[in-house]
């Protein structure tokens, strides 16, 4: 279960000539495709029970609600797959968000673009010179981060919350969050577009390689002319970017933020890239198991939403989904070592090969 | 292997599904389905979309059955949002709701701030929004419906006024105030001052406690520091109020003959202390009666009736507050 396909989106089982006769495998369908199965089985009982789940506002409502999410746990699940992970991206958005409304007052559409990329890169840049320069350990310095983010937002905001006044309404600024792209929403798109850019700089650029080979085995890596710290440097840029792309998504619809915006998003975005298939541990991240499960707990979310379910059960149905999908993971990845085990020392060959 | 693992899987997608479904079931015999809402006016039964602030909180569980009944005794459809504390949340929910077509809109907002869109998405629908307490955001709201918070403070300094003739103290007291931001909030301590500067005392001390119970002990506990004598304390919400109360017990003194301490929002915790003696009174807001005040202002919006404001400037409507003392606080306690 170690074998660098799995590292990232779906490989062709014609393609892997490692494992010859194991395509119709449950462990390596779930791998890629469980999550989104998952979602495929969760909108079918939406479209069942739910009178209203096809309306196309309904839809573009979810679409919309899932891009700020979406987009950071891209870039997650890219840090993840190198083998680190953020947990400030919450005080990152806050922030970011603060910064954006400000600069919007300041200098209008064009301005808050731009601070909302710029901010989000510099955040970025921050936690990969933390990491990779100061060497502090990622759980760490990213945490530390989350207080020190979410802090200047909180003092920026001391005399009232950042917002966009009622008088802007018709601005540009104010349209990115609610346009829809031939009844697509904007939002949404932006979505599907970094995770396209993600999958070609995965699979088609020289650097995505790097980020996968660091990613999987530091070491064998290192020996083979790796530079982890400017790897892993731009990795983190890539989130604080992502985040900045997120913000202008996020902020455009809610129009207020101050430094509690979006209290705990750090979690939803790593449950997210966890329920994709991404592993803790490093080295192993589905962009598609990531794209399937935001929509998952979106939709999940809508459902819930839509029946009057009581706000503490949404709670716990996702926590218990996050951890039946991990139990499943668990329990594969252990009956694969004592597999792994068995072939090392084993007298015979497995029955497969 | 194959078989466990596949096993495994299987039975985990099915508990997935289970638990999806049976969170659906329940909910559909909630009855809070309303797959036939007609968007439409007319003579039609109007359907009223209510999205609040947090369900897990008493005060919105009391505002929720003050507008879900007075929307029923209208015959109405009522649909109901939780905004779980979270602007995101309220945004999302609040344009769902428009979405489906409800008829008119009621909203008491986790963020005022977070009012635009939703509002710029009514206006679009040409819905009406009436916006029950918290605040308006700057927004084209119809009305919002707030406690007469000036009435309450004016209430809260005669009877203080009062219970320190009573109590013979000193003509010095406290004011405890809410984050500036607040800006209702504010206007409690505003009609406090007011009243009891016209009853002839000195506010010797006035200070922010945020809201917050821990300030709210510190600032009576310096203030006690600089004026032993102080005989009355007015706190912006209850939890300073309950806290001030404290701050006045650990200095070896009561909250009620030494130093009248009254808060208010009617809290339990204000409540319980009033009964045990451990604090002078509090000015309880009436949340089911505001919820019941947004539907017949949502009724007389959706009729295109004029709203009688008592501020018309801001379009604000006022809900009358009532102060709770020892003599009364057994009607609020149950």
């Amino acid at each position: 279960m170690t074998s660098p396909d799995l590292t990232t989106a779906p490989t062709p089982p014609a393609s892997d000539p490692s494992r010859p006769g194991r395509r119709l495998d449950f462990g390596s369908f779930w791998d890629t495709w469980g999550i989104t199965s998952v979602l495929v089985l969760l909108v079918l009982v939406a479209v069942a029970t739910t009178p209203d789940f096809l309306a196309i506002s309904n839809l573009q409502s979810i679409l919309r609600e899932s891009a700020y999410l979406g987009i950071v746990a891209c870039a997650m699940t890219v840090l993840i797959i190198n083998g680190a992970f953020d947990l400030s991206v919450g005080g990152q958005l806050a922030l970011v968000s603060v910064l954006t409304l400000f600069a919007y007052g300041v200098g209008g559409t064009g301005l808050a673009v731009v601070t909302a990329l710029a901010a989000g890169t510099a955040c970025g840049m921050v936690n990969g010179f933390l990491v990779t320069a100061l060497r502090v350990p990622p759980f760490v310095a990213t945490l530390g981060m989350l207080f020190v983010f979410r802090g200047i937002a909180y003092l920026l905001t001391q005399n009232g919350p950042a917002t966009l006044p009622y008088t802007e309404v018709d601005s540009p600024f104010a349209q990115i969050g609610s346009l829809n792209l031939a009844l697509v929403p904007f939002p949404f798109v932006l979505m599907v577009v970094v995770f396209g850019l993600a999958y070609v700089l995965l699979r088609r650029t020289p650097t995505g390689r790097r980020i996968v080979a660091f990613g999987s085995s530091p070491v064998a890596a290192r020996f083979s002319g790796v530079s982890a710290a400017r790897i892993r440097f731009v990795v983190f840029a890539l989130v604080g970017l992502a985040v900045g792309i997120a913000t202008l998504t996020y902020i455009t619809r809610v129009w207020t933020a101050d430094g509690a915006a979006q209290d705990g998003f750090e979690l939803s975005v790593i449950t997210a890239a966890v329920l994709g298939g991404a592993s803790l541990q490093g080295g192993r991240g589905s962009l598609v198991g990531t794209f399937s499960a935001v929509l998952l707990v979106t939709v999940l979310n809508d459902v819930l939403v839509a029946h009057g379910v009581d706000a503490s059960y949404q709670n716990i149905i996702l926590g218990t989904v996050l951890i039946i999908a991990l139990a499943i993971d668990g329990l594969r990845t252990r009956f694969a070592g004592v597999n792994l085990l068995r072939r090392s020392f084993g007298p015979r060959t497995p029955k497969a090969a | 292997m194959k078989i466990t693992k596949k096993w495994v899987a299987t039975a985990a997608l099915a508990t997935v599904t289970a638990t999806v479904l049976t969170a659906c079931s329940t909910g559909d015999t909630g009855g809070s389905g309303g797959d036939d809402v007609a968007s439409s006016g007319g003579d039609e039964q109007v359907t009223v979309g209510f999205s609040v602030y947090d369900m897990q909180y008493e005060f919105f569980q009391y505002m929720e059955e003050g507008t879900r009944s007075a929307a029923e005794a209208k015959g109405w459809n009522f649909e109901l949002h939780d905004q779980k504390s979270d602007e995101n949340e309220m945004v999302t929910g609040a344009q769902a709701l428009l979405d489906k077509g409800v008829d008119v809109l009621i909203i008491s907002p986790f963020k005022p701030d977070a009012l635009g869109p939703i509002v710029a998405k009514a206006q679009e629908l040409d819905v009406p929004v009436i916006i029950d307490d918290i605040g308006g955001g700057g927004v084209p709201y119809d009305a919002i419906v707030i406690s007469d918070n000036e009435d309450g403070g004016a209430q809260a300094a005669e009877f203080m006024d009062e219970q320190i003739q009573a109590n013979g103290g000193s003509k010095k007291v406290v004011s405890i105030t809410c984050e500036p931001s607040a800006v209702y909030a504010a206007r409690r301590n505003v009609g406090f001052v007011d009243e009891i500067q016209k009853l002839g005392y000195d506010v010797v001390t006035e200070l922010s406690g945020n809201s917050k119970a821990e300030e709210g002990y510190k600032i009576m506990k310096d203030a006690l520091a600089k004026d032993p004598d102080v005989a009355g304390v007015f706190a912006c919400n209850d939890p300073m109020g309950v806290a001030a109360a404290n701050a006045i017990k650990d200095s070896g003194l009561s909250p009620v003959s030494d130093v009248v301490t009254v808060g208010f929002n009617g809290d339990a915790e204000a409540l319980t202390a009033i009964a045990d003696d451990g604090m002078s009174a509090t000015i309880a807001q009436d949340p089911t009666a505001m919820g019941e005040l947004t539907v017949d202002l949502a009724d007389q919006a959706v009729s295109g009736e004029e709203i009688d404001y008592d501020n018309a400037e801001e379009r604000e409507v006022y809900q009358p507050v009532t102060l709770v003392d020892a003599d009364n606080v057994a009607d609020y306690l149950q």
